[in-house]
């Protein structure tokens, strides 16, 4: 007997190599199993199992760290130690939110598991999608992100707000996957097109791709579709001018998916964009780095102008991000001049992730059941009430604002060399005035929180300051917030990252 | 004859297309966009991408279509208020399409696509290949197409049960 077909089929897709996604996908099914054969007593446990099941990925991801340069899946995949470092990243990030929604769903009157189900899909589709050196295999793993989390956005949907940034990000989600993939057919319509140079039928492909534009580098079609995808990515990562969905679905958006969102989903778009720049528009540079320098520079502004006059942590958190993906973009736009660039967008991301996910963990302590209506005087007089929280607090908002010693001076410290090598000077002083407008709003949350004794804190606040959020959710704070002083004054192998050796 | 028929297609669909948009009552609309389906359907067999036009039938309109359908009745949508656009809409509207028309004008002047030849065997034009392809090369997005559905599945059971009564914490 013999089967070449199948001979073929074993050859060319080697499952093993993929195998922190596969466990994750394998982990979020036994999630839902278990919630079938479990006694209804038990199934309170099957978070801690979400969880747990996450770390141990992760230990053994982290034992097996190394990896070189692999192709797999026929080209779909490219295994890489970037490709990695994105696979911890989202890990990390899913463990915590997977944290947060065990600290800060029960008791509000929705189905627990299959939101950790969905959690570990997604980040499962956002390893593969950083992955994937083909366009099929990257939008497929891109909805998978994207159905996950308009699902997760309206999961607490009994909130008006929660319903309506829901819709908002499903319409919007819809639209910038509509011109990713208009972009995509462009491409690989006029890449197929007889009478051009170096016309493939691999479009598909990045390296088929990039071979044809390296040939064609002044196509109008191609640079049309360029335009689309870039547009599309745009979307995701939240960047002027399609920045327009951020304060609401941030809002409305129950406060782990906020966290998801904000930190893995974008994450995973600058990832995309960053292999796209690099590796398959690089004979457009004459288009792309206009477009990015622009978009870099209307982001950074916009962002921090419109967190300025923010009240509602969860929209000042999402325009301050919005100005956090224009400091990213602005290494993405000096990659061109240097490999520097890249793992300044890494550092910068990692930085991010630890600073982010302090503050949200103190949001999610802090909130009552309806978490869209927390106001920045809700924080009036914590650090006297908790001066651990206050702590986490004050140590996640440096960060993010970029105040030395803190992990996010170096990553924005980082990536103002990698604009200073590449000669962006005029984007360097875009982004250093909004360094300090955005020291202004980040410093007025932790004034509110330290030192103001005008409205003093209510009562509920203060009894969940004391003793909400659990024992896990409170030493994952404290770790975090010893992450980003750490991080600040020694980066370690990531610093060999970032010098790009 | 065979430019007859692609200007006769091309009217029926870019007809019915506008009546998808015009119609007041949603279930012209949704067979406006049946027929507008077929059109294209129509267009896709003229450049020899039999596949192509059947998956749009079969897909599209014998499954969503049928399903828009289902949907209307079930909301039972007829005698809304008739639609008064306003001014900032319009003139957002008539602004969009002056963009896209300049945007397909300078793509069909620019673009200089050169007249493909219809292509023979490749993907897409034959089912076997087609089928091939699919379960080897492609293996992977197909089983990530598995988990898509399934998280699409459960957001719809999740979504549309009625919310408990708060449950205790821990």
């Amino acid at each position: 007997m013999d089967f070449p077909s199948l001979r073929e089929l074993a050859a060319g897709n080697p499952w093993p190599a993929i195998w922190p996604e596969l466990s994750l996908g394998c982990l979020a099914l036994l999630l839902l199993v278990l919630e079938t054969v479990l006694p209804r007593a038990a199934r309170k446990g099957i978070p801690a199992v979400s969880i747990l099941g996450q770390l141990g990925i992760l230990a053994v991801l982290l034992a097996n760290f190394d990896t070189a340069y692999r192709e797999t899946f026929n080209g779909l995949l490219m295994q890489s130690p970037s490709g990695q470092v994105m696979r911890v990243f989202f890990l990390v990030s899913s463990i915590f939110v997977s944290i947060l929604a065990r600290a800060s769903l029960p008791g509000r009157g929705v189905p627990r598991v299959e939101f950790h189900h969905i959690v570990l899909v997604v980040a499962a589709a956002m390893m593969l999608l950083v992955q994937s050196r083909n366009f099929i295999m990257l939008f497929v793993a891109l909805e998978t992100v994207t159905v996950g989390l308009y699902i997760l956005v309206s999961y607490t949907r009994s909130n008006p707000r929660t319903l309506e940034a829901g819709l908002k990000y499903l319409v919007m989600g819809a639209l910038s996957s509509a011109l990713l993939l208009f972009g995509i057919v462009l491409l690989y319509g006029v890449a197929g097109s007889p009478g051009l140079a170096g016309r493939t039928g691999e479009a598909m492909q990045f390296v088929g791709l990039s071979q044809f534009l390296g040939a064609n580098p002044h196509n109008f079609v191609a640079a049309a579709g360029i335009v689309l995808v870039l547009s599309g990515l745009a979307f995701k990562i939240g960047a002027f001018p399609f920045q327009i969905w951020v304060p609401d679905v941030y809002q409305g958006a129950p406060t782990p998916v906020t966290a998801l969102l904000a930190v893995a989903s974008k994450a995973a778009g600058f990832v995309v964009l960053l292999v796209l720049v690099t590796e398959v528009f690089a004979a457009y540079e004459w288009l792309v780095g206009p477009v990015l320098t622009f978009m870099a520079a209307a982001t950074i502004l916009f962002g921090n102008l419109a967190a300025l006059k923010q009240n509602n942590v969860k929209r000042l958190i999402g325009l301050s991000g919005v100005s956090h993906a224009g400091f990213i973009l602005l290494a993405v736009a000096s990659v061109g001049q240097g490999p520097r660039a890249v793992g300044a967008v890494y550092f910068y991301l990692i930085a991010y992730l630890i600073a982010s996910f302090a503050v949200f963990g103190v949001m999610t302590i802090l909130s009552g059941p309806d978490d869209t209506t927390q106001e920045l005087s809700d924080y009036c007089g914590l650090a006297k009430e908790s001066p651990f929280l206050g702590g986490v607090l004050a140590c996640g908002l440096g960060s993010l604002a970029g105040i030395p010693p803190l992990a996010g001076f170096a990553a924005k410290l980082f990536v103002f060399v990698a604009a200073f090598r590449a000669g962006h000077f005029g984007l360097l002083a875009v982004a250093i005035a909004g360094v300090v407008i955005s020291i202004y709003y980040y410093f007025g949350w932790i004034r509110a929180a330290y030192f103001n004794d005008e409205a003093p804190i209510s009562p509920e606040i203060a009894q969940r300051a004391r003793t909400g959020g659990g024992r896990v959710l409170r030493i994952t704070l404290a770790a975090l917030a010893a992450a980003t002083v750490v991080l600040g004054l020694y980066q370690g192998p990531l610093g060999r990252l970032v010098s790009g050796h | 004859m065979e430019q007859l028929a692609f200007t006769a297609l091309s009217v029926l669909t870019l007809a019915c297309a506008l009546g998808v948009v015009l119609s007041k009552n949603a279930v012209n609309g949704a067979m406006c966009l049946l027929l507008c389906l077929a059109g294209i359907a129509g267009l896709f067999v003229q450049l020899h991408a039999y596949l192509l036009a059947f998956v749009l039938i079969l897909v599209y309109a014998g499954a969503v279509v049928a399903l828009f359908l289902f949907i209307i009745m079930l909301l039972d949508m007829q005698g809304g208020q008739p639609w008064r656009p306003r001014v900032a809409s319009l003139v957002a509207g008539v602004v969009a399409a002056a963009l896209l028309i300049t945007g397909l004008d300078l793509l069909a002047v620019r673009g200089r696509i050169a007249d493909a030849a219809p292509v023979g065997h490749s993907v897409g034009s034959s089912l076997k290949l087609y089928a091939y392809q699919l379960f080897t090369t492609y293996l992977l997005p197909v089983q990530v197409m598995g988990f898509l559905l399934l998280v699409a599945m459960l957001g719809v059971v999740v979504l549309s049960r009625r919310m408990a009564e708060p449950e205790d914490p821990r």
